[in-house]
Formats: C-alpha cells, structure tokens, sequence
C-alpha cells in the first residue's frame, strides 16, 4: 500500500498550531543544512514533559494519525496523553505522509540532550522550528547502526565537512 | 574539522562531560575543548584514544575517494533551509510513480 504523498510543512504547522514542543531529527534535519539525501518521512523528537503528551495526542488527532503497519497501511488509534506516555517510539501515517515521533533517537538521551545544539530554522510554515544539529544527527545515525542510516552517512559527512570548509573561508 | 567533530560526536553518544572525558585521559578541560573547537589539531593515535575513553572505536577503512555529493550540498547551501526542504520534497514525490510501477512489477 503506498503513502500519502510526502508533504512535511503541513505536519509541521499542526505541530506548532497545538504547540508542541519538538525537535525535527532524521533526514529533513539534515536536509535543512544542505545534505542531498531525500526522504519520505518526517521524524520528530518531541519533549517528554508531562503537558506535552496531551499536545502531541491532540496535533496527532488534527493529522488523522494512524499507526502504521509493515505494509504501509493505517491502523486506527486512539491517540491520548496516556499512550503516548507508554511508548518512546511510533511510527505513523497521516494525511500529509510518513511522521515518526522518536522519544529518544539512538546514542541520545532525548529532547533536552538534543536541545543544547539544536537551532531554530523556518522551514516555510512562517514560523521557526527547532532542528537538531547535523552532527547530532550524524550521531543518531551511527548509533542506530541500521544498514540504511549507515548508508546515509557518507552524505552527511561530506556535508559536515563542506560546511565546515565554508565557515573556514568565511 | 573532521577531528575536532569526531571527538564531539563521539563525547556526546557517551553522554559525558570534556571535563569527565579530560579526567579519562588526564588531560585539561580545557584541553579538550581546544580540540573540540578545531584549535588543535590531535594525532591520530590520540584521537583513537580519545574515543576509545568515550567506550568508542574509531574504525580504519581504506575506501576510494568520493565527493560526487558536494556539487549537490553546494548548490544546496546557497538556497534556505525551506527551499532546501521544498527541493527535496519535490524530488521524493516525482519519484512515486516510478515506485510505484516498480512495486507492481516486483509482485506480477
């Protein structure tokens, strides 16, 4: 069964609209700092503060969020504070394509591990998101030791480094 | 750089302080900060060490050089991070159909 097609600002601006507190990690983190890999879905790392759980649930809601199965399909759930609460991990389908909420990425302790690098960027809903740092989200990436997230961090790296070359000269 | 952000990445994934990782491999703080910041440059074999105290291994692998993303990460450093977001978005989703004809022939 194949995905809504990917469209990651609309996910963002419910996001901001329950006002979440959250952290954009994963590929469009990296993709915000310049890295060529594109993916198909948005990971967040939301705060685990007691208040946010409820926000989260509520945007979940606004989003048509349902679990979503090895094959792509939806599973409907009733998204509420408590459940959240029990799980770092959800992988979701909404109407505006792949969202997964990753409590605490590999090689991180969370949303205030990733706070401290993180930095505020407009991804084009008008008002600036928090995005973790490219090295922050190298680091996930080799900690998570997934075939695929190893496969994506030559990119990553040469980003790094041609970012690096560019504050260099500047 | 790639040093300097090496022993970062590899300082934080272990969750400790340059303080604690400078107590590791009695070194200053601010010795460790030095590197970190790309003021000094460490040796290879101290960097390995380095990380090594972060419960790390720096792995050695002898690849052939590659820097066919760099004409794309240019290109992409001189737009915004929205439109960087919107390019590449638009480039996942052109490729649908395309996955979509790919899956179908997989499961004839």
């Amino acid at each position: 069964m194949s995905d809504p097609p990917f469209d990651p600002k609309p996910m963002l601006r419910v996001l901001q609209e329950h006002e979440v507190a959250f952290i954009v990690v994963g590929v469009v983190a990296a993709v915000a700092q310049g890295s060529p890999i594109p993916t198909r879905d948005l990971d967040v790392t939301p705060s685990p503060a007691a208040d946010n759980y409820g926000r989260v649930a509520s945007a979940l809601r606004d989003l048509d969020a349902k679990l979503r199965l090895p094959d792509g399909s939806g599973l409907a759930f009733p998204f509420e504070a408590r459940y959240l609460a029990g799980n770092t991990a959800w992988t979701l389908i909404t109407r505006f394509g792949v969202l997964d909420l990753v409590y605490q990425p590999a090689g991180t302790r969370g949303y205030d591990d990733l706070r401290r690098q993180a930095f505020e960027v407009d991804l084009g809903t008008g008002k600036p998101v928090l995005v973790a740092s490219l090295l922050d989200v190298i680091r996930m990436k080799e900690a998570s030791n997934r075939l695929k997230d190893r496969a994506q961090l030559p990119a990553l790296r040469q980003t790094l480094e041609v970012i690096r070359e560019q504050e260099r000269r500047s | 750089m790639i040093s300097a952000d090496l022993l970062k990445e590899a300082r934080l994934r272990a969750g400790i302080t340059q303080a604690e990782l400078g107590r590791r491999v009695q070194r200053s703080q601010s010795q460790i900060a030095r590197w970190e910041r790309g003021d000094v440059k460490p040796s290879l074999e101290t960097l390995r060490e380095l990380i090594r105290a972060c419960g790390l291994e720096l792995g050695f692998e002898l690849a052939n050089y590659d820097d066919s993303y760099v004409p794309d990460i240019v290109d992409n450093l001189r737009v915004t991070p929205a439109e960087r977001l919107e390019r590449s978005v638009a480039w996942v989703n052109a490729l649908r159909p395309w996955q979509a004809a790919f899956e179908k022939a997989r499961h004839v």
